[in-house]
């Protein structure tokens, strides 16, 4: 593939690109679901294909495609050239990237199990009977299970003399139970939501989750929520549990801290940023005991590789310190203008059909010393325990959040007296953060994948994981109802 | 088309005995994005996408790749077959329909000229804006992009349909300080963008939200202009109108078809045939797309369905078919909402103390049976007192059920306005009373 790699390379060169770089990307897929004891899919797909991208005099160009022949790598790297002339029509300062050395190298994700090479039927068979296991209550009105698997493998070149190839591998799954009873419709997913567990792993994962071994567990509990009391409304302490901790992370930090959106570029769709640069080190994000991690080293993590498709070398760096704002996603673009010699290597694109931009990087809330979860809701007097997002929505600043839940338990005098159903909350992020009081430790952190976050025009998705323990948060306005 | 045609015969050739059904999707786009009135990311692609289902005695198999020449096939289709045999029967799998009429798709929905853009064209546009953003000392931000589609729907019992389209859509935010003002054009042919008209609009707008006061949430009589009413239509469309939520009890249409859930003056069709929310005039099995009356004058009427749901409810199919198999059954794609006999200026005359909203952000379902939903205001929020806009406001959080609104409604505007290119969307301005904000910000 390098070889392919190098019509384009030297295309860009004679051209006297400032920079260039042609990504190949072979994607290997696999979607499967059961949904009501049929197959709700079943796709296995391949694709290939490459982009370029060119810096030319100062203004970028970039263009793709899925034909994998010399003469069509040529075509595609002048029509990356000629885009890259348009856009110096209406330019306003020249872009610099941050430098960073060349690499040679080769990085693959660590695995024990090959997912494709698990046969299909094995895992339709998991599938059938996580199934059947959901569907024993007659107010199961739908049941799904589902895997999916996805290998990438990308060979990276770049006119700085970068060859780099990756090889990575993730793999998800999940159960979902949606119960019905008159106006009351209800869901409980396992092991969570947003299409269920992923991570950079082998088919291990898909064992060590054991979907048949709690899907009973999430139907009865989606069945116990058509009964259960709707969460009350006003203000107390909210103890986030599960997955809803890795979306409050992801929307009120995680798209907060991408530096092409705190600079304006995604001001047109997606939205700025509250955390403006001149913040950087001195702005209150959270209470002293918040530190959120940024790490594209973490095992497991689905932003996870050797590279990022700058081309820089991954590395590990405080968002928040101490409750502290301290850092940002970054590309090579952006880095030099808050004053980085280096990019923090956040820079990732969608298959090989799209420009890499700015996107979050694994990102987690560090562990606390509150203890284990059972020790958090005992010093609690009054407050909810939410698990599981089920609905999600922030402002184009990142400020003002509302989520919802799959299910909460109310805590009172330190127990968990009783479930309520439609839990949601609503805050101010800065504010949000900067009431958590206590969060619990190590034992209790797990890693969350994000598998299907969007960004950019076109649209791009990406993944990425964050990690936390559960964590408290004092007088959350919660129980927000319509009118 | 020549293309598929040959692709699809491979690939019937290779599957042999065993049903198949072949989508292929080719495409080229192209995007121009600014931001602070320099172009920020300049982009282009070609791709295609083949899709190959192969069925045999209730086993179903399917794969994907966008390699289209003999020996990506013939791998592609082995592995397949490999597969097939070893997969669970299904005896509720239907077989790949027989071939029946399909409508010509609505004129104008291809233009060559458009799906032959250059980026020259595109700068040029957007260097006239940011000349005009900068007269204003305004920023504008956004994208034009272009580009051409053919879809094509095939299976070796017969069905070969394809459809081809281009789009155009122009997006602009402009910013003066704190105030934004936004606005879009979409239309299949990039000649009939106003781009003068769809930068004039955001620039007013973010002149005149320059400033922006604060005002409590509760509730209040809205005027939403189309952006925002087609937001809500989405969320009653995709949770509420097909036919498998309506059939698990799930949408706020199960059981209530021939009531009245909504107010006389909602109508709302899917009709991909004509209108201004045509498109490709089959579903995704290859089967003709029906017009369905969704809700007729507040009353639930129907909600589409492919062969499957159609079955278990006992009707026809509507033509609404996903890609096969999915867990999510049918869905309307081409919605349109009837005019009204007012218009936006009309509305705002007749309001005493209202939120005029320009358009919705980061919008969430909460409930799928009464639709209830969140989300932010955005991009020009303003404050109408006595029949005048009097002030710009900071940006609100409404959480609202949909059928409530879509009951509450004072008025509908005559102008509609068109979103999307394969999915889309055509509605008026609406003014509804007692809609709910949550809470705000403070910007």
């Amino acid at each position: 593939m390098f070889g392919l790699c190098e019509e384009a390379i030297d295309v860009l060169s004679s051209r006297r690109a400032d920079f260039g770089d042609i990504r190949i990307v072979r994607t290997r897929g696999q979607s499967l679901a059961v949904r009501n004891g049929e197959t709700g899919a079943v796709d296995d797909s391949e694709t290939l294909g490459f982009g370029v991208r060119v810096l030319l005099g100062g203004a970028w160009g970039f263009a793709s495609s899925g034909l994998l022949t010399r003469a069509e790598v040529r075509r595609v790297a002048l029509l990356a050239v000629e885009i890259a002339r348009a856009s110096s029509m209406l330019m306003e300062r020249k872009v610099r990237l941050a430098p960073e050395p060349s690499y040679r190298d080769f990085w693959q994700t660590p695995f024990i199990k090959d997912p494709f090479a698990v046969p299909v039927e094995e895992k339709f068979r998991t599938l059938f009977e996580t199934d059947r296991l959901m569907r024993r209550d007659r107010r199961i009105k739908s049941a799904m299970a589902s895997m999916r698997f996805v290998r990438e493998h990308q060979w990276h070149a770049t006119t700085e003399g970068s060859r780099i190839e990756q090889v990575l591998l993730s793999s998800g799954a999940d159960c979902r139970a949606t119960a019905v009873d008159g106006a009351q419709v209800q869901e409980r997913g396992y092991p969570c939501s947003h299409g269920g567990q992923t991570l950079a792993m082998g088919y291990e994962l898909i064992d060590l989750l054991d979907l048949p071994g709690h899907a009973e567990k999430a139907a009865a509990e989606a069945v116990a929520l058509l009964k259960a009391p709707d969460c009350p409304s006003g203000e107390m302490d909210l103890i986030t549990y599960g997955n809803q901790m890795a979306l409050q992370i992801h929307e009120s930090v995680g798209h907060a801290s991408e530096l092409d959106r705190v600079l304006g570029y995604e001001e047109s769709f997606a939205g700025s940023s509250f955390a403006t640069t001149e913040k950087l080190g001195k702005f209150r994000y959270g209470s002293p005991i918040v530190n959120l991690v940024a790490d594209a080293t973490l095992p497991g993590g689905l932003a996870t590789a050797g590279y990022d498709d700058d081309a820089v070398k991954a590395q590990r760096w405080h968002i928040v310190r101490d409750g502290i704002l301290s850092g940002y996603m970054t590309n090579r673009e952006f880095a030099p203008r808050i004053g980085l010699k280096r990019s923090q290597g956040s820079c990732r694109a969608d298959g090989f059909a799209n420009i890499p931009i700015t996107r979050i990087c694994n990102l987690s809330l560090m562990p606390g010393s509150a203890g284990s979860l059972e020790d958090l809701v005992r010093s609690t007097k009054k407050g909810i325990i939410m698990e599981n997002n089920k609905s999600w929505s922030i402002d184009q600043r990142r400020l003002n959040f509302q989520f919802g839940c799959e299910i909460g338990w109310l805590v009172e005098n330190g127990k968990i007296k009783k479930m309520v159903r439609n839990p949601t909350y609503q805050g101010i992020t800065p504010a949000f953060w900067g009431s958590c009081d206590a969060i619990c430790g190590a034992d209790e952190w797990r890693l969350w994948g994000v598998a299907n976050c969007g960004k950019g025009q076109p649209g791009q998705t990406a993944a990425m994981c964050h990690g936390s323990s559960p964590a408290r948060f004092k007088k959350v306005k919660v129980g927000v109802k319509a009118g | 088309m020549k293309e598929h045609k040959k692709t699809c015969a491979e690939i019937f050739r290779l599957a042999g005995r065993v049903r198949a059904e072949v989508m292929i999707n080719s495409s080229e786009s192209a995007l121009t994005r600014f931001a602070d009135n320099v172009i920020s990311q300049n982009v282009a692609e070609r791709s295609e996408s083949v899709s190959i289902r192969l069925m045999d005695k209730g086993r179903v198999f399917k794969t994907s790749l966008n390699q289209t020449d003999g020996a990506s096939l013939a791998s592609a289709v082995r592995r397949a077959l490999a597969a097939l045999r070893l997969q669970k029967k299904d005896k509720n799998l239907l077989k790949p329909p027989a071939p029946r009429p399909v409508a010509t798709a609505a004129p104008g929905l291809y233009s060559p000229a458009t799906a032959a853009l250059k980026p020259s064209f595109r700068a040029a546009k957007i260097a006239g804006l940011a000349r005009l953003c900068r007269a204003r000392g305004m920023k504008c931000y956004g994208t034009l992009e272009n580009g051409v589609s053919l879809l094509t729907m095939a299976n070796n019992s017969g069905v070969f349909v394809s459809h081809g389209e281009t789009h155009a859509i122009y997006s602009v935010t402009a910013r003066k300080g704190e105030g934004y003002g936004w606005a879009e054009q979409y239309s299949p042919d990039a000649s009939k963008i106003d781009y003068a008209a769809v930068g004039a609009r955001a620039m007013d707008k973010a002149a005149a939200s320059a400033r922006p006061s604060a005002v409590p949430p509760g509730k209040y009589t809205v005027i939403l202009e189309p952006a925002a009413v087609a937001d809500m239509l989405f969320f009653l469309g995709y949770s509420g109108l097909g036919g498998r939520a309506w059939l698990d009890g799930r949408s706020f249409a199960s059981g209530a078809l021939g009531k009245r859930l909504l107010h006389p003056s909602i109508t709302i069709t899917d009709d991909a045939l004509e209108g201004p929310a045509a498109g490709a005039t089959f579903d995704f099995e290859g089967l003709p797309r029906k017009k369905v009356v969704l809700v007729e004058k507040g009353v639930v009427r129907a909600v589409v369905h492919d062969r499957r749901t159609a079955a278990e409810a006992g009707v026809h199919s509507t033509g609404h078919s996903l890609p096969q198999p999915n867990s999510y059954g049918p869905m309307p794609r081409n919605l349109e909402m009837s005019p009204g006999e007012s218009s936006l200026e009309e509305m705002i005359l007749s309001t005493g103390k209202g939120i005029l909203v320009t358009a919705f952000h980061y919008t969430n379902l909460l409930r799928p049976k009464t639709v209830e939903m969140t989300g932010m205001t955005r991009n020009g929020t303003f404050l109408v007192e006595n029949g005048r806009v009097t002030k710009a406001l900071k940006n609100l959080r409404f959480t609202q059920s949909v059928t409530e609104a879509f009951s509450n409604v004072e008025a509908l505007s005559k102008e509609r306005e068109t979103s999307g290119s394969w999915g889309k969307m055509c509605v008026p301005s609406m003014k509804i009373r007692d809609f709910n904000f949550s809470s705000a910000t403070e910007f």
